[in-house]
């Protein structure tokens, strides 16, 4: 179909917000890397990645503008915080920690790999069209990720460590990611959104453990509480007020001019 | 983003070269050929080159920074995602360069020592603040055309890695400059308040952008090994005059103010005044401006410039942050602790 049947518009345009919030605020975080990364030439690769991120943010927003009578730079900039649809591991800042900037991208590519490839399924098909087109682009950003998982776990005692400690941290707030959006359901039962939430989970937690385990790296995750309420329902952390205070400061100086 | 045209060229003169081979090596230079790091090199030239690649990959690395912290807080996605691709560039142009340098015989992270403990030093011109969207618009406009125009000169040099590199950055700086003077179109035909962010920030960046191309030219300039041996092809002056008759007439049109400024330690107008000496000769057909303070060039070369200490504060953050990376993947090559 090329519209959408009117009391599916509100779940699918949270569903949106979900996938780009996202990939904002991840692109966003890992676009301060740029000029500061460990290695001149992992700082230009990850600069590649940030940039994929805010693209597919963008590319998402555009297709909710029409929904929502919005530009993408209004949804980007211009809501307010309990507004947004993103689950809170992409809020956490990295303290330009490496082993923290790569674990969070190793849970959050892999599930948006996942996420995309359902969504390439989708009944809808201008939503259909884009995520194929994303999904290929974000197996690169899975390559690389398991990359690094791969070489700072078996790096050295130093590098395993921080890693170790860096899983350690994300991994009860990861699961997160798979919080459905309010009436999710019902997009899942129209085959808007056609996935088995369940075995997308283990197959998240399974491809993890696969590659954490070839770093010689721990990783136990457990699926959300059932009933959790976390971004994806507008609760966020602290940490969302302070990025998006950052990153709106000029927008807000005069909202909707052309800058 | 930057040149390499206020490196200093301290070279020893006292060594004895074979005069047979010396003679040839400049025979060639005088022909227009190119010279490869597999040629023989007299001393000097390779001790200069290393020089000036190294200052030069130091800039672009150090360049990124300003405009770096400026990422996070780009007004549009457009913008966003243009401006981590231009620092991004910055950050590619600094690796190509400092390969060029390790061909010439220095290793990365001796160069990356050196560069935080300030052994060595990087262009001059990002020691000064960017402190509103507006700089981020004047340096991608300015800065990087300023850049190109001593690089397009550059690339007209004799060493081949480095033309080669200068090459290509050239044509990444070219779209750093489209996009630099969209923006700054882009504030000077928006409302008041951005037309203001505009001309504050141009205040700021006119006299370090005329500062850019390096100090007045020596006398016997054209004669001493850096153009001798066509490391560089034009003077300071006449690259300083050429980018003058370029943007006198571009800020102009875009309703921007040429002001000499006063500025207080930390970088900020403090008492702006239209320029007095502007206007244009139709016999020379060049435009003349106030020249810049160049006891305040000389001051922030020796670290008394507003940002000298952050500027390399933030590198040195950054060596110290991905050094455990750098042991634990490249088996502690590049892992040297950072000198006390």
């Amino acid at each position: 179909m090329d519209s959408l049947p009117e009391n599916l518009k509100q779940p699918m345009i949270d569903l949106l917000l979900a996938v780009a919030d996202d990939k904002l605020m991840l692109g966003h975080r890992n676009s301060d890397w740029t000029g500061l990364g460990p290695i001149l030439e992992e700082d230009i690769a990850f600069s590649s990645l940030a940039q994929d991120e805010i693209a597919h943010a963008q590319v998402i927003y555009e297709l909710l503008s029409p929904l929502v009578d919005k530009t993408a730079d209004e949804l980007a900039y211009g809501r307010s915080v309990d507004q947004y649809r993103c689950a809170q591991i992409v809020e956490l800042p990295d303290n330009f920690d490496w082993a923290v900037a790569i674990a969070r991208q190793f849970f959050c590519d892999h599930f948006d790999r996942l996420r995309l490839r359902a969504l390439s399924h989708s009944s809808y098909k201008p939503l259909a069209d884009v995520a194929s087109r994303l999904a290929a682009e974000e197996q690169v950003h899975v390559d690389h990720v398991d990359a690094w998982i791969v070489r700072l776990g078996r790096g050295n005692d130093e590098s395993k460590r921080r890693l170790q400690t860096a899983l350690d941290q994300l991994s009860p707030m990861a699961p997160m990611l798979f919080e459905p959006v309010d009436r999710e359901a019902e997009l899942t039962g129209a085959g808007l959104y056609p996935q088995a939430e369940t075995d997308m989970f283990h197959a998240w937690r399974d491809v993890l453990q696969h590659v954490a385990h070839e770093g010689g790296l721990a990783l136990e995750l457990s699926p959300p509480n059932a009933g959790a309420q976390g971004g994806r329902r507008g609760h966020h952390s602290e940490h969302l007020k302070s990025l998006l205070d950052e990153m709106c400061e000029v927008y807000r100086l005069e909202p909707g001019v052309a800058w | 983003m930057s040149g390499s045209s206020n490196v200093g060229m301290h070279i020893d003169h006292n060594v004895q070269e074979d005069p047979e081979k010396l003679a040839e090596f400049e025979a060639k230079i005088d022909a227009g050929q190119l010279i490869e790091p597999d040629d023989w090199l007299p001393q000097a030239y390779r001790t200069g080159m290393l020089k000036m690649a190294e200052h030069h990959a130091n800039s672009e690395i150090i360049g990124a920074l300003p405009e770096g912290e400026w990422i996070t807080r780009a007004p549009s996605l457009r913008r966003k995602l243009a401006l981590t691709a231009k620092v991004q560039d910055e950050v590619g142009h600094g690796q190509m360069l400092y390969r060029v340098s390790q061909d010439l015989g220095k290793t990365r992270d001796q160069m990356l020592r050196d560069l935080i403990t300030g052994v060595t030093k990087y262009h001059n011109v990002f020691n000064y603040p960017a402190p509103t969207w507006g700089d981020i618009a004047m340096i991608q406009w300015l800065i990087d055309g300023a850049a190109i125009m001593n690089q397009k000169s550059l690339a007209d040099g004799a060493y081949g890695p480095y033309v080669r590199t200068m090459k290509r950055i050239n044509m990444e700086e070219a779209f750093h400059f489209k996009c630099g003077e969209d923006m700054v179109l882009t504030l000077m035909s928006g409302t008041a308040q951005q037309r203001v962010l505009g001309q504050d920030a141009f205040d700021r960046w006119w006299y370090p952008s005329l500062m850019f191309f390096g100090p007045p030219d020596k006398p016997n300039c054209r004669n001493l090994p850096p153009m001798r041996w066509r490391m560089k092809t034009v003077t300071n002056d006449d690259l300083r005059q050429r980018f003058i008759n370029r943007f006198v007439p571009a800020a102009k049109d875009l309703g921007l103010k040429i002001h000499v400024v006063k500025k207080s330690d930390d970088g900020m107008v403090i008492e702006k005044q239209l320029d007095p000496n502007l206007h244009y000769d139709e016999s020379t057909e060049n435009w003349t401006v106030t020249d810049p303070d160049w006891e305040e060039f000389y001051r922030v070369i020796r670290g008394g410039g507003p940002c000298n200490k952050q500027r390399l504060g933030l590198r040195r953050f950054s060596y110290e942050q991905g050094r455990w990376v750098r042991i634990a993947i490249m088996n502690g090559r590049a892992g040297l602790p950072p000198a006390a």
